[in-house]
Protein backbone atom coordinates (compact mmCIF):
# COMPACT_ATOMS: atom_id res chain seq x y z
CA UNK A 1 0.00 0.00 0.00
CA UNK A 2 1.36 3.45 -0.66
CA UNK A 3 1.95 5.38 2.59
CA UNK A 4 -0.56 8.11 3.52
CA UNK A 5 -0.28 11.69 2.63
CA UNK A 6 -1.18 12.67 6.37
CA UNK A 7 -0.95 9.73 8.59
CA UNK A 8 -1.48 12.09 11.81
CA UNK A 9 -4.89 12.68 10.93
CA UNK A 10 -6.25 8.99 9.54
CA UNK A 11 -5.19 5.36 9.33
CA UNK A 12 -6.68 2.95 6.87
CA UNK A 13 -7.79 0.75 9.47
CA UNK A 14 -11.30 1.40 10.54
CA UNK A 15 -13.20 1.27 14.00
CA UNK A 16 -15.31 -1.71 15.41
CA UNK A 17 -18.36 0.33 14.42
CA UNK A 18 -17.04 1.02 11.35
CA UNK A 19 -14.57 -1.44 10.20
CA UNK A 20 -14.62 -0.77 6.30
CA UNK A 21 -13.72 2.76 6.42
CA UNK A 22 -10.45 4.18 7.76
CA UNK A 23 -10.87 5.83 10.98
CA UNK A 24 -9.78 9.66 11.92
CA UNK A 25 -7.48 10.10 14.93
CA UNK A 26 -8.86 12.43 16.86
CA UNK A 27 -9.01 13.13 20.58
CA UNK A 28 -11.01 12.90 24.04
CA UNK A 29 -10.69 15.31 26.91
CA UNK A 30 -11.12 14.19 30.48
CA UNK A 31 -14.36 15.87 30.59
CA UNK A 32 -15.85 14.06 27.22
CA UNK A 33 -15.61 16.41 24.70
CA UNK A 34 -14.94 14.59 21.62
CA UNK A 35 -12.24 16.80 19.09
CA UNK A 36 -10.87 16.34 15.84
CA UNK A 37 -7.50 16.65 14.76
CA UNK A 38 -5.60 15.49 17.99
CA UNK A 39 -3.81 18.17 19.35
CA UNK A 40 -2.17 18.16 23.14
CA UNK A 41 -2.05 22.56 23.57
CA UNK A 42 -5.82 21.77 25.68
CA UNK A 43 -9.49 21.58 25.30
CA UNK A 44 -11.38 24.25 23.28
CA UNK A 45 -14.34 23.75 26.01
CA UNK A 46 -12.60 22.95 29.13
CA UNK A 47 -9.05 23.70 28.99
CA UNK A 48 -7.73 20.56 30.30
CA UNK A 49 -4.51 19.03 29.03
CA UNK A 50 -5.70 15.51 29.87
CA UNK A 51 -6.33 14.67 26.55
CA UNK A 52 -5.81 10.98 25.03
CA UNK A 53 -6.48 9.99 21.34
CA UNK A 54 -9.36 8.26 20.33
CA UNK A 55 -10.14 7.02 16.99
CA UNK A 56 -13.32 8.34 15.28
CA UNK A 57 -15.52 6.33 12.97
CA UNK A 58 -15.17 7.39 9.37
CA UNK A 59 -19.07 7.68 8.75
CA UNK A 60 -21.37 10.18 9.43
CA UNK A 61 -24.11 12.77 8.25
CA UNK A 62 -23.37 15.56 5.52
CA UNK A 63 -24.25 18.82 6.61
CA UNK A 64 -23.55 20.65 3.27
CA UNK A 65 -21.47 20.76 0.09
CA UNK A 66 -20.50 23.41 -2.25
CA UNK A 67 -18.83 22.68 -5.47
CA UNK A 68 -15.67 24.79 -5.67
CA UNK A 69 -15.49 26.86 -9.83
CA UNK A 70 -12.33 29.19 -9.17
CA UNK A 71 -9.64 28.63 -6.59
CA UNK A 72 -6.42 30.61 -6.29
CA UNK A 73 -3.91 28.17 -4.54
CA UNK A 74 -1.32 26.19 -7.12
CA UNK A 75 -1.68 22.88 -5.27
CA UNK A 76 -5.31 22.50 -6.36
CA UNK A 77 -7.20 22.80 -9.76
CA UNK A 78 -10.37 23.44 -9.52
CA UNK A 79 -13.25 22.50 -9.75
CA UNK A 80 -13.55 20.44 -6.73
CA UNK A 81 -16.19 19.30 -4.15
CA UNK A 82 -16.02 20.22 -0.69
CA UNK A 83 -18.45 19.42 2.28
CA UNK A 84 -19.15 19.72 6.41
CA UNK A 85 -19.65 16.32 7.70
CA UNK A 86 -20.43 15.63 11.16
CA UNK A 87 -19.58 12.67 12.27
CA UNK A 88 -21.01 9.73 14.55
CA UNK A 89 -18.51 10.56 16.89
CA UNK A 90 -19.52 14.25 17.16
CA UNK A 91 -17.33 16.24 15.84
CA UNK A 92 -17.98 17.99 12.46
CA UNK A 93 -15.17 18.17 9.87
CA UNK A 94 -14.86 20.25 6.76
CA UNK A 95 -12.67 18.24 3.38
CA UNK A 96 -13.12 17.47 0.12
CA UNK A 97 -15.81 15.08 -1.45
CA UNK A 98 -14.85 12.61 -3.69
CA UNK A 99 -15.89 13.81 -7.22
CA UNK A 100 -19.54 13.23 -8.31
CA UNK A 101 -22.27 13.61 -10.91
CA UNK A 102 -25.23 14.01 -8.94
CA UNK A 103 -26.44 16.77 -6.66
CA UNK A 104 -25.13 16.00 -2.68
CA UNK A 105 -28.74 16.15 -0.72
CA UNK A 106 -28.10 17.75 3.17
CA UNK A 107 -28.89 14.50 5.61
CA UNK A 108 -26.56 11.94 3.34
CA UNK A 109 -24.67 9.46 4.59
CA UNK A 110 -21.31 9.57 4.02
CA UNK A 111 -18.46 7.54 4.60
CA UNK A 112 -13.93 7.97 4.09
CA UNK A 113 -12.02 6.58 1.55
CA UNK A 114 -8.41 6.32 0.61
CA UNK A 115 -7.83 8.08 -3.22
CA UNK A 116 -4.59 7.74 -5.00
CA UNK A 117 -3.04 11.51 -4.76
CA UNK A 118 0.33 12.93 -5.78
CA UNK A 119 2.34 14.71 -2.57
CA UNK A 120 4.38 17.66 -3.32
CA UNK A 121 7.14 16.15 -4.88
CA UNK A 122 5.08 13.95 -6.98
CA UNK A 123 5.41 11.04 -4.98
CA UNK A 124 2.24 8.43 -5.56
CA UNK A 125 0.44 8.15 -1.94
CA UNK A 126 -3.15 8.05 -0.42
CA UNK A 127 -5.78 10.93 1.06
CA UNK A 128 -8.85 10.82 2.79
CA UNK A 129 -12.08 11.92 0.97
CA UNK A 130 -15.78 11.47 1.91
CA UNK A 131 -18.19 9.97 -0.19
CA UNK A 132 -21.57 9.13 0.17
CA UNK A 133 -21.87 5.48 1.56
CA UNK A 134 -24.26 4.34 -0.68
CA UNK A 135 -21.32 4.33 -3.43
CA UNK A 136 -18.32 3.50 -1.16
CA UNK A 137 -16.58 0.85 -1.95
CA UNK B 1 -20.70 44.50 38.63
CA UNK B 2 -18.87 46.04 35.94
CA UNK B 3 -19.98 49.61 34.07
CA UNK B 4 -21.53 49.24 30.65
CA UNK B 5 -20.33 52.18 28.12
CA UNK B 6 -24.25 53.83 28.55
CA UNK B 7 -22.71 53.83 32.71
CA UNK B 8 -19.66 55.98 32.23
CA UNK B 9 -19.54 59.58 30.45
CA UNK B 10 -21.00 59.94 27.25
CA UNK B 11 -18.77 59.25 24.36
CA UNK B 12 -19.95 60.68 20.30
CA UNK B 13 -19.21 59.96 16.84
CA UNK B 14 -18.44 64.01 16.44
CA UNK B 15 -16.66 63.65 13.12
CA UNK B 16 -16.47 61.22 9.92
CA UNK B 17 -14.84 60.80 7.04
CA UNK B 18 -13.40 58.24 4.16
CA UNK B 19 -11.33 57.86 1.11
CA UNK B 20 -13.15 55.75 -1.55
CA UNK B 21 -12.60 51.62 -1.14
CA UNK B 22 -10.68 50.88 -4.18
CA UNK B 23 -9.45 48.18 -6.40
CA UNK B 24 -5.24 48.16 -5.26
CA UNK B 25 -3.39 51.06 -6.98
CA UNK B 26 -0.68 52.54 -6.54
CA UNK B 27 -1.39 55.46 -4.00
CA UNK B 28 0.30 55.27 -1.06
CA UNK B 29 -1.72 54.09 2.06
CA UNK B 30 -0.23 57.26 3.81
CA UNK B 31 -2.63 59.38 1.21
CA UNK B 32 -4.97 57.01 1.68
CA UNK B 33 -5.59 57.98 5.41
CA UNK B 34 -4.72 61.28 5.43
CA UNK B 35 -7.09 61.69 3.07
CA UNK B 36 -9.87 60.34 5.68
CA UNK B 37 -8.45 61.74 8.74
CA UNK B 38 -8.56 65.37 7.07
CA UNK B 39 -12.61 64.59 6.05
CA UNK B 40 -12.82 63.39 9.82
CA UNK B 41 -11.71 66.67 10.85
CA UNK B 42 -13.28 69.09 8.41
CA UNK B 43 -16.37 67.36 9.55
CA UNK B 44 -16.07 67.57 13.28
CA UNK B 45 -14.28 71.46 12.44
CA UNK B 46 -11.40 70.26 15.11
CA UNK B 47 -8.11 71.29 14.71
CA UNK B 48 -5.29 67.82 14.64
CA UNK B 49 -3.95 69.62 17.63
CA UNK B 50 -7.39 68.53 19.42
CA UNK B 51 -6.81 65.25 19.21
CA UNK B 52 -5.37 63.63 22.44
CA UNK B 53 -4.51 60.15 21.31
CA UNK B 54 -5.09 57.29 18.04
CA UNK B 55 -6.44 54.12 17.15
CA UNK B 56 -4.87 52.77 13.67
CA UNK B 57 -6.87 49.94 12.51
CA UNK B 58 -4.93 47.33 9.96
CA UNK B 59 -4.77 44.01 9.04
CA UNK B 60 -2.81 44.02 6.05
CA UNK B 61 -0.37 46.29 6.03
CA UNK B 62 3.29 45.99 6.85
CA UNK B 63 4.21 46.97 11.42
CA UNK B 64 3.99 50.37 12.73
CA UNK B 65 2.14 52.50 9.90
CA UNK B 66 0.80 54.94 12.41
CA UNK B 67 3.30 57.43 13.14
CA UNK B 68 4.38 57.37 9.52
CA UNK B 69 1.19 58.30 8.19
CA UNK B 70 0.17 60.52 11.19
CA UNK B 71 3.57 62.45 11.58
CA UNK B 72 2.46 64.30 8.11
CA UNK B 73 -0.53 66.08 10.13
CA UNK B 74 2.18 67.14 12.63
CA UNK B 75 4.14 65.30 14.84
CA UNK B 76 1.90 65.90 18.05
CA UNK B 77 3.37 63.43 20.10
CA UNK B 78 0.13 61.89 21.31
CA UNK B 79 -0.29 57.98 22.06
CA UNK B 80 -0.63 55.63 19.03
CA UNK B 81 -2.19 52.45 19.16
CA UNK B 82 -2.37 49.61 16.50
CA UNK B 83 -5.28 47.44 16.41
CA UNK B 84 -5.05 44.07 14.15
CA UNK B 85 -7.94 42.01 14.56
CA UNK B 86 -9.12 40.32 10.87
CA UNK B 87 -11.74 42.05 9.92
CA UNK B 88 -13.33 43.80 12.62
CA UNK B 89 -10.03 45.85 12.89
CA UNK B 90 -11.45 49.22 12.58
CA UNK B 91 -14.75 47.86 14.85
CA UNK B 92 -12.34 46.98 17.52
CA UNK B 93 -10.06 50.18 17.24
CA UNK B 94 -13.51 52.04 17.80
CA UNK B 95 -14.28 50.29 20.64
CA UNK B 96 -11.02 50.79 22.24
CA UNK B 97 -11.61 54.36 21.68
CA UNK B 98 -14.47 54.88 23.15
CA UNK B 99 -13.62 53.25 25.91
CA UNK B 100 -10.75 55.85 26.63
CA UNK B 101 -13.34 58.80 26.09
CA UNK B 102 -15.73 57.44 28.37
CA UNK B 103 -13.39 56.71 30.98
CA UNK B 104 -12.54 60.11 31.08
CA UNK B 105 -8.56 59.54 29.90
CA UNK B 106 -9.27 61.34 27.00
CA UNK B 107 -11.49 64.08 25.37
CA UNK B 108 -11.16 63.94 21.53
CA UNK B 109 -9.70 60.57 20.11
CA UNK B 110 -9.30 59.75 16.57
CA UNK B 111 -9.71 56.24 15.01
CA UNK B 112 -8.77 55.44 11.41
CA UNK B 113 -8.17 52.31 9.23
CA UNK B 114 -6.06 51.88 5.99
CA UNK B 115 -5.40 48.82 4.47
CA UNK B 116 -4.23 47.92 1.15
CA UNK B 117 -4.14 44.06 -0.11
CA UNK B 118 -0.60 42.60 0.70
CA UNK B 119 0.00 38.21 0.97
CA UNK B 120 -0.95 37.54 4.77
CA UNK B 121 -1.10 34.38 6.34
CA UNK B 122 -3.30 33.17 9.53
CA UNK B 123 -0.84 32.71 12.78
CA UNK B 124 -3.70 29.83 13.26
CA UNK B 125 -2.12 27.91 10.97
CA UNK B 126 1.74 27.77 12.92
CA UNK B 127 -0.18 25.88 15.32
CA UNK B 128 1.09 22.60 14.04
CA UNK B 129 -2.37 21.32 14.28
CA UNK B 130 -2.75 19.42 10.98
CA UNK B 131 -5.94 19.58 8.85
CA UNK B 132 -7.40 17.31 6.31
CA UNK B 133 -7.96 19.91 3.47
CA UNK B 134 -7.26 23.39 4.79
CA UNK B 135 -6.05 24.20 1.43
CA UNK B 136 -9.26 23.84 -0.37
CA UNK B 137 -10.99 26.64 2.23
CA UNK B 138 -11.14 29.96 1.20
CA UNK B 139 -13.74 32.46 2.83
CA UNK B 140 -16.15 31.84 0.05
CA UNK B 141 -16.29 28.29 0.27
CA UNK B 142 -16.68 28.29 3.92
CA UNK B 143 -19.65 30.86 3.40
CA UNK B 144 -20.82 28.57 0.57
CA UNK B 145 -21.38 25.58 2.77
CA UNK B 146 -22.78 27.71 4.94
CA UNK B 147 -25.76 28.99 2.12
CA UNK B 148 -26.01 25.37 1.23
CA UNK B 149 -26.92 24.61 4.89
CA UNK B 150 -29.44 27.97 5.25
CA UNK B 151 -31.20 26.72 1.88
CA UNK B 152 -31.37 23.00 3.07
CA UNK B 153 -33.00 24.63 6.53
CA UNK B 154 -35.17 27.35 5.07
CA UNK B 155 -35.80 26.43 1.41
CA UNK B 156 -34.42 29.54 0.44
CA UNK B 157 -33.11 29.27 -3.57
CA UNK B 158 -29.69 30.31 -4.43
CA UNK B 159 -31.93 33.39 -6.37
CA UNK B 160 -33.54 34.34 -3.11
CA UNK B 161 -30.13 34.66 -1.39
CA UNK B 162 -28.68 36.70 -4.31
CA UNK B 163 -31.43 39.42 -3.83
CA UNK B 164 -29.25 40.69 -0.74
CA UNK B 165 -26.91 41.49 -3.46
CA UNK B 166 -29.34 43.41 -5.70
CA UNK B 167 -30.27 45.22 -2.67
CA UNK B 168 -26.57 45.76 -1.72
CA UNK B 169 -25.64 46.78 -5.14
CA UNK B 170 -28.19 49.46 -5.50
CA UNK B 171 -27.48 50.49 -2.23
CA UNK B 172 -23.81 51.34 -3.14
CA UNK B 173 -24.58 52.92 -6.63
CA UNK B 174 -25.45 56.04 -4.24
CA UNK B 175 -22.52 55.60 -2.17
CA UNK B 176 -19.65 57.77 -3.84
CA UNK B 177 -17.09 56.12 -1.76
CA UNK B 178 -18.17 52.84 -2.92
CA UNK B 179 -16.17 50.44 -4.72
CA UNK B 180 -18.78 49.12 -6.60
CA UNK B 181 -21.23 51.97 -7.69
CA UNK B 182 -23.83 49.79 -9.97
CA UNK B 183 -27.05 48.69 -10.30
CA UNK B 184 -27.27 45.15 -10.72
CA UNK B 185 -30.43 43.01 -11.86
CA UNK B 186 -30.77 39.65 -10.25
CA UNK B 187 -29.79 37.89 -13.88
CA UNK B 188 -26.39 40.23 -13.99
CA UNK B 189 -25.70 38.51 -10.73
CA UNK B 190 -26.14 35.25 -10.71
CA UNK B 191 -25.01 35.21 -14.67
CA UNK B 192 -21.50 36.28 -13.44
CA UNK B 193 -18.08 34.15 -12.91
CA UNK B 194 -18.76 31.22 -10.71
CA UNK B 195 -17.50 31.07 -7.16
CA UNK B 196 -18.27 28.39 -5.06
CA UNK B 197 -21.95 26.34 -4.53
CA UNK B 198 -24.09 29.56 -5.24
CA UNK B 199 -21.92 32.02 -5.13
CA UNK B 200 -21.24 34.44 -8.76
CA UNK B 201 -18.79 37.10 -7.98
CA UNK B 202 -21.37 39.43 -7.35
CA UNK B 203 -22.12 38.13 -4.38
CA UNK B 204 -18.86 38.47 -2.80
CA UNK B 205 -17.02 41.27 -1.25
CA UNK B 206 -14.26 42.59 -3.27
CA UNK B 207 -11.12 43.34 -0.69
CA UNK B 208 -9.22 46.35 -2.01
CA UNK B 209 -7.48 49.58 -0.76
CA UNK B 210 -9.09 52.24 1.13
CA UNK B 211 -9.42 54.17 4.39
CA UNK B 212 -11.67 55.41 6.93
CA UNK B 213 -12.02 57.34 10.02
CA UNK B 214 -13.98 58.60 12.68
CA UNK B 215 -13.59 61.31 16.06
CA UNK B 216 -14.71 60.13 18.93
CA UNK B 217 -14.97 62.99 21.62
CA UNK B 218 -17.00 63.74 24.95
CA UNK B 219 -19.00 66.71 25.26
CA UNK B 220 -16.21 68.53 27.23
CA UNK B 221 -14.03 67.90 24.94
CA UNK B 222 -16.52 69.31 21.92
CA UNK B 223 -17.22 72.41 24.14
CA UNK B 224 -13.90 73.57 24.99
CA UNK B 225 -13.21 73.61 21.21
CA UNK B 226 -16.27 75.96 20.76
CA UNK B 227 -18.55 72.93 19.44
CA UNK B 228 -21.73 71.85 20.52
CA UNK B 229 -23.77 68.03 20.21
CA UNK B 230 -25.70 69.69 17.03
CA UNK B 231 -24.15 66.76 14.57
CA UNK B 232 -22.81 64.76 17.25
CA UNK B 233 -24.19 60.68 17.41
CA UNK B 234 -23.77 58.58 20.72
CA UNK B 235 -22.12 55.42 21.53
CA UNK B 236 -24.47 54.13 23.66
CA UNK B 237 -22.85 50.59 23.71
CA UNK B 238 -19.99 48.13 22.51
CA UNK B 239 -19.87 44.46 22.33
CA UNK B 240 -16.93 42.34 21.96
CA UNK B 241 -17.03 38.42 21.83
CA UNK B 242 -15.14 35.56 20.27
CA UNK B 243 -16.11 31.81 19.45
CA UNK B 244 -16.85 29.72 22.40
CA UNK B 245 -17.46 26.14 21.27
CA UNK B 246 -21.12 25.71 19.83
CA UNK B 247 -24.09 22.61 19.68
CA UNK B 248 -23.57 23.55 15.86
CA UNK B 249 -20.27 24.12 15.11
CA UNK B 250 -20.73 25.21 11.27
CA UNK B 251 -22.88 27.94 11.99
CA UNK B 252 -20.20 29.59 14.62
CA UNK B 253 -20.21 33.20 13.08
CA UNK B 254 -23.96 33.47 13.19
CA UNK B 255 -24.06 31.84 17.14
CA UNK B 256 -21.40 34.51 17.67
CA UNK B 257 -23.32 37.13 16.36
CA UNK B 258 -26.09 36.44 18.58
CA UNK B 259 -25.00 36.34 21.49
CA UNK B 260 -22.93 39.67 20.79
CA UNK B 261 -25.66 41.68 19.33
CA UNK B 262 -27.62 40.34 21.98
CA UNK B 263 -25.54 42.63 25.24
CA UNK B 264 -25.31 45.25 22.94
CA UNK B 265 -28.36 45.37 22.84
CA UNK B 266 -29.37 44.64 26.32
CA UNK B 267 -26.33 47.64 27.13
CA UNK B 268 -28.05 49.79 24.81
CA UNK B 269 -31.64 48.93 26.62
CA UNK B 270 -33.18 48.23 23.58
CA UNK B 271 -34.46 45.45 21.01
CA UNK B 272 -33.62 45.13 17.94
CA UNK B 273 -37.64 46.29 16.81
CA UNK B 274 -35.91 49.91 17.73
CA UNK B 275 -33.00 50.06 15.08
CA UNK B 276 -33.14 51.78 11.71
CA UNK B 277 -30.14 50.96 9.99
CA UNK B 278 -27.92 48.22 10.32
CA UNK B 279 -24.33 48.00 8.98
CA UNK B 280 -23.43 44.16 8.88
CA UNK B 281 -20.08 41.82 7.92
CA UNK B 282 -22.33 40.92 4.75
CA UNK B 283 -18.96 39.71 2.89
CA UNK B 284 -21.06 37.17 1.50
CA UNK B 285 -24.64 37.50 0.63
CA UNK B 286 -25.66 34.73 2.87
CA UNK B 287 -23.95 36.24 6.08
CA UNK B 288 -26.55 38.76 5.73
CA UNK B 289 -29.84 36.91 6.01
CA UNK B 290 -28.06 34.91 8.77
CA UNK B 291 -27.05 38.08 10.75
CA UNK B 292 -30.18 39.59 10.74
CA UNK B 293 -32.02 36.71 12.09
CA UNK B 294 -28.89 36.02 14.70
CA UNK B 295 -29.42 39.73 15.94
CA UNK B 296 -33.08 39.33 16.13
CA UNK B 297 -34.28 41.82 13.56
CA UNK B 298 -36.68 38.93 12.58
CA UNK B 299 -37.13 35.27 13.67
CA UNK B 300 -35.28 32.32 12.27
CA UNK B 301 -35.78 31.61 8.43
CA UNK B 302 -37.40 35.10 7.82
CA UNK B 303 -35.21 36.61 6.10
CA UNK B 304 -35.77 35.88 2.90
CA UNK B 305 -39.70 36.58 2.61
CA UNK B 306 -38.58 40.24 4.79
CA UNK B 307 -36.03 40.86 2.33
CA UNK B 308 -38.12 40.14 -0.74
CA UNK B 309 -40.98 42.51 0.99
CA UNK B 310 -38.29 45.18 1.37
CA UNK B 311 -38.32 45.25 4.64
CA UNK B 312 -34.28 45.72 4.59
CA UNK B 313 -34.29 48.43 2.08
CA UNK B 314 -33.97 51.30 2.47
CA UNK B 315 -37.15 53.34 3.30
CA UNK B 316 -37.96 50.02 4.88
CA UNK B 317 -38.64 49.11 8.95
CA UNK B 318 -35.09 48.68 8.92
CA UNK B 319 -32.42 50.01 6.57
CA UNK B 320 -29.47 47.11 6.06
CA UNK B 321 -26.20 48.12 4.40
CA UNK B 322 -27.43 51.15 3.45
CA UNK B 323 -23.59 52.13 2.56
CA UNK B 324 -23.73 48.83 0.11
CA UNK B 325 -22.26 46.78 2.88
CA UNK B 326 -19.33 45.18 2.48
CA UNK B 327 -20.60 43.56 -1.37
CA UNK B 328 -20.39 46.67 -2.60
CA UNK B 329 -19.10 49.29 -0.63
CA UNK B 330 -16.03 47.17 -0.43
CA UNK B 331 -14.42 45.31 2.35
CA UNK B 332 -10.35 46.69 2.69
CA UNK B 333 -10.40 45.10 6.26
CA UNK B 334 -8.96 47.82 8.33
CA UNK B 335 -11.04 50.41 7.51
CA UNK B 336 -14.23 48.71 7.29
CA UNK B 337 -15.72 48.52 10.45
CA UNK B 338 -14.71 52.53 11.26
CA UNK B 339 -16.35 52.98 7.83
CA UNK B 340 -19.61 51.21 9.26
CA UNK B 341 -19.52 53.97 11.88
CA UNK B 342 -18.84 56.47 9.52
CA UNK B 343 -21.97 55.45 7.60
CA UNK B 344 -24.47 54.83 10.69
CA UNK B 345 -22.93 58.36 11.86
CA UNK B 346 -24.51 59.74 8.83
CA UNK B 347 -27.42 58.08 9.17
CA UNK B 348 -28.88 59.39 11.96
CA UNK B 349 -27.14 62.81 11.47
CA UNK B 350 -30.04 62.69 8.24
CA UNK B 351 -27.35 63.98 5.87
CA UNK B 352 -27.10 60.32 3.68
CA UNK B 353 -29.38 62.20 0.79
CA UNK B 354 -30.13 59.91 -1.63
CA UNK B 355 -29.26 56.91 0.65
CA UNK B 356 -30.78 58.50 3.99
CA UNK B 357 -33.27 56.26 5.88
CA UNK B 358 -36.24 58.27 6.61
CA UNK B 359 -36.13 59.12 10.76
CA UNK B 360 -33.18 57.30 11.82
CA UNK B 361 -32.59 57.75 14.97
CA UNK B 362 -30.70 54.54 15.92
CA UNK B 363 -28.42 52.12 14.26
CA UNK B 364 -26.13 49.63 15.00
CA UNK B 365 -22.77 47.87 13.64
CA UNK B 366 -21.84 44.84 13.39
CA UNK B 367 -18.31 42.90 11.82
CA UNK B 368 -16.99 39.55 12.09
CA UNK B 369 -13.67 38.69 11.84
CA UNK B 370 -11.35 35.78 11.46
CA UNK B 371 -10.43 33.97 14.81
CA UNK B 372 -13.68 34.16 15.29
CA UNK B 373 -14.07 37.41 16.87
CA UNK B 374 -17.04 39.89 16.59
CA UNK B 375 -17.88 43.56 17.66
CA UNK B 376 -21.16 45.04 17.73
CA UNK B 377 -21.78 49.05 18.45
CA UNK B 378 -25.16 50.73 18.83
CA UNK B 379 -25.42 54.37 17.93
CA UNK B 380 -28.29 56.69 18.69
CA UNK B 381 -28.79 60.44 17.72
CA UNK B 382 -29.07 62.54 20.99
Amino acid sequence: MDDLLKPTLYRPEGTPDAPTHPALLGGVCAGGHVFFPLQHYGCERCGSVDLKPKALSGVGRLLASARVHLHAGKSREAPFTVGSIQLDDGPIVRTLILDHDAALQAGTRMATTLVRVADAEGRACLDLRFEPEANAR
Amino acid sequence: MTATLKDLRPAYVAGIGFHRYQFISETPYVELGLTAVRAALADAALPWEAVESAYFAKALLPMAPGRAMLRHLGATGLPIVHVENASASGSAAFRHACMEVAAGLADIVLVVGVDKPMPVSRAESLARIGNLADDAFAPFTHFALLADAYASRTGASVEDIALVAVKNHRNGSMNQFAQHQKVRSLDEILGGKKIAGGFTSLQCTPVGEGAAAVIVASEEGLRRCGLGLDRAVRVVSSAGRSQRVYDDATRYDAMLTEETAAIALRDAQITAAHLDVVELHDAFTVEEVEYVEAMGLCGDGEAIPLLKEGAFDIGGRCAVSASGGLISMGHPIGPTGVGQIGEITRQLRGEAGARQQPGARTGLAHMVGVGAVCYVHVLQRP
